[in-house]
């Protein structure tokens, strides 16, 4: 088994010294989160609904870092032709349409309660949704392409050229005049007495759940290719023999 | 460059002598306004140029896919795509010399198109032909470049018919929404607005220059 876990290239070794202390830090912090986020004051205009604060952005947070940490593997397997690197693209991928997906289902259940409505198209929600469709369609992708290093070099060219869209979308939902409703950035100061706690540990433990899950996907991804490579060596010595 | 013009030249002597492409392109994409003039019709004029922008370019993505699709298919035959690979030159040159004939084949579909989509929507189109024509260019431009990358890439996988759209589609998106605003702006007023016209250069620009780069990653065999 561990024979199997373990993986030669930098971004295996890296998610196999990470998934330890990232799941401590994760059962920790998530404890903490729960308890400073039940005992945070309520928001005298919003109610209830806007403790999705201490969720949302966090998750918005890990979805970004996944779809860029997707990118730098793509292209850093282009560069060196090292599988660990592809391993972390394809991993930080599904890890970040996962978090994406959740950012888009606790978003809407606070607009709801907000503003009154499920979706608007704010620019910053249009290339969200967008977001998530690219890299839905990289990890199909992915599913589709036979031969893993075809695969893989696909996939690191549909994630590199998913960058400049990203950002050209902006410009492009701004030209066409989506109002912008989604409320700004958050700046020092701005959270109300008693959120900042809730809010940064939200941040923490989702970033440690993030890592955590990554460094396991990069493991099982690792363990996957050497059983590939194993059978592959059996029907190589069973080939020997027949002949 | 003169791998550029020979696989210009290539694709589109095997274009003039099946005619396959181009006219499969024009009957989906004469079907396609005639499915969107059902879906919505437009009961005067003023609503027929405010739908317009947006369907015309529906139908001109819909025919840019399906002709996409068939791009890559043809050089699987008697394994074309590996001759094109060993071809001496830059890749980059290879996929400018397919994107240009995509570019050809496309804009072709796009005039018949807009005549077919003029008539069935009384929308007066040849008053601005000239700088239509120009936004329409400039949209596909951007079209072509990503459209013949992924074309590649989508050819080889399974299901291919099904990834294409998949993927081009959400890459699109930046292209479309200028290009709808363009034209939009030339049906209701008459005049170019250049802010969407500025955004296509530059997204033309991007998907050119990453596509060529990229094309590099994508023919290796």
């Amino acid at each position: 088994m561990t024979a199997l876990a373990a993986g030669g290239s930098p971004a295996d070794r890296i998610a196999a010294r990470l998934r330890a202390p990232t799941g401590w830090l994760l059962a920790l912090l998530a404890a903490a989160w729960l308890a400073s986020v039940a005992r945070a004051p309520e928001d005298s205009l919003q109610g209830v609904v806007q403790k999705i604060l201490y969720v949302h952005p966090p998750l918005a947070f890990a979805a970004y870092l996944g779809f860029v940490l997707t990118a730098v593997g793509g292209a850093l397997f282009l560069w060196r032709r090292d599988e660990g690197w592809d391993r972390l693209a394809r991993s930080a991928a599904e890890v970040g349409v996962l978090f994406c997906t959740l950012m888009i289902v606790t978003g809407p259940i606070w607009a709801r309660g907000t503003w009154g409505r499920w979706w608007s198209w704010d620019a910053r929600l249009t290339v969200t949704l967008l977001l998530w469709f690219l890299y839905l369609a990289y990890l199909l992708l992915r599913g589709f392409t036979e031969g893993s290093e075809r695969g893989a070099r696909f996939a690191a060219v549909y994630g590199l050229v998913g960058v400049p869209v990203i950002v050209l979308n902006y410009f492009a939902i701004d030209l066409s005049g989506g109002r912008a409703i989604h409320p700004e950035n958050l700046q020092r100061g701005s959270l109300g007495a008693g959120m900042g706690l809730p809010f940064l540990l939200g941040v923490l433990s989702t970033l440690a759940a993030f890592f955590h899950l990554l460094a396991r996907r990069i493991e099982v991804e690792g363990m996957r290719a050497r059983l590939a490579e194993r059978t592959q060596g059996m029907r190589g010595e069973e080939g020997r023999w027949a002949t | 460059m003169s791998v550029v013009l020979a696989i210009l030249w290539k694709d589109l002597v095997t274009e003039w002598r099946s005619r396959d492409r181009v006219v499969a392109m024009a009957v989906f994409s004469f079907l396609v306004v005639l499915v969107l003039h059902f879906a919505l019709p437009a009961r005067d004029a003023a609503e027929a140029r405010r739908l317009a922008p947006g369907l015309l370019w529906v139908a001109y993505v819909f025919a840019a896919l399906l002709g996409l699709n068939r791009a890559f298919a043809l050089e699987l035959e008697n394994e074309a795509l590996s001759g094109l690979a060993l071809a001496p030159a830059d890749r980059g040159w290879v996929f400018l010399g397919k994107a240009a004939a995509n570019f050809v084949i496309l804009g072709a579909v796009q005039a018949a198109t807009a005549v077919v989509f003029a008539l069935f929507f009384a929308v007066d189109l040849w008053a601005v032909a000239a700088p239509l024509a120009g936004v329409v260019a400039l949209g596909s431009l951007g079209v072509c470049a990503v459209g013949t990358l992924f074309g590649a890439v989508a050819v080889r996988t399974r299901y291919r018919e099904v990834m294409l759209p998949l993927l081009l589609l959400p890459l699109l998106v930046p292209v479309l929404l200028p290009a709808v605003d363009a034209t939009a702006g030339l049906l209701e007023t008459g005049t170019l607005r250049w802010p969407p016209v500025q955004l296509l250069l530059v997204i033309d620009a991007v998907f050119g220059i990453v596509s060529f780069v990229s094309f590099e990653y994508v023919l290796d065999e």
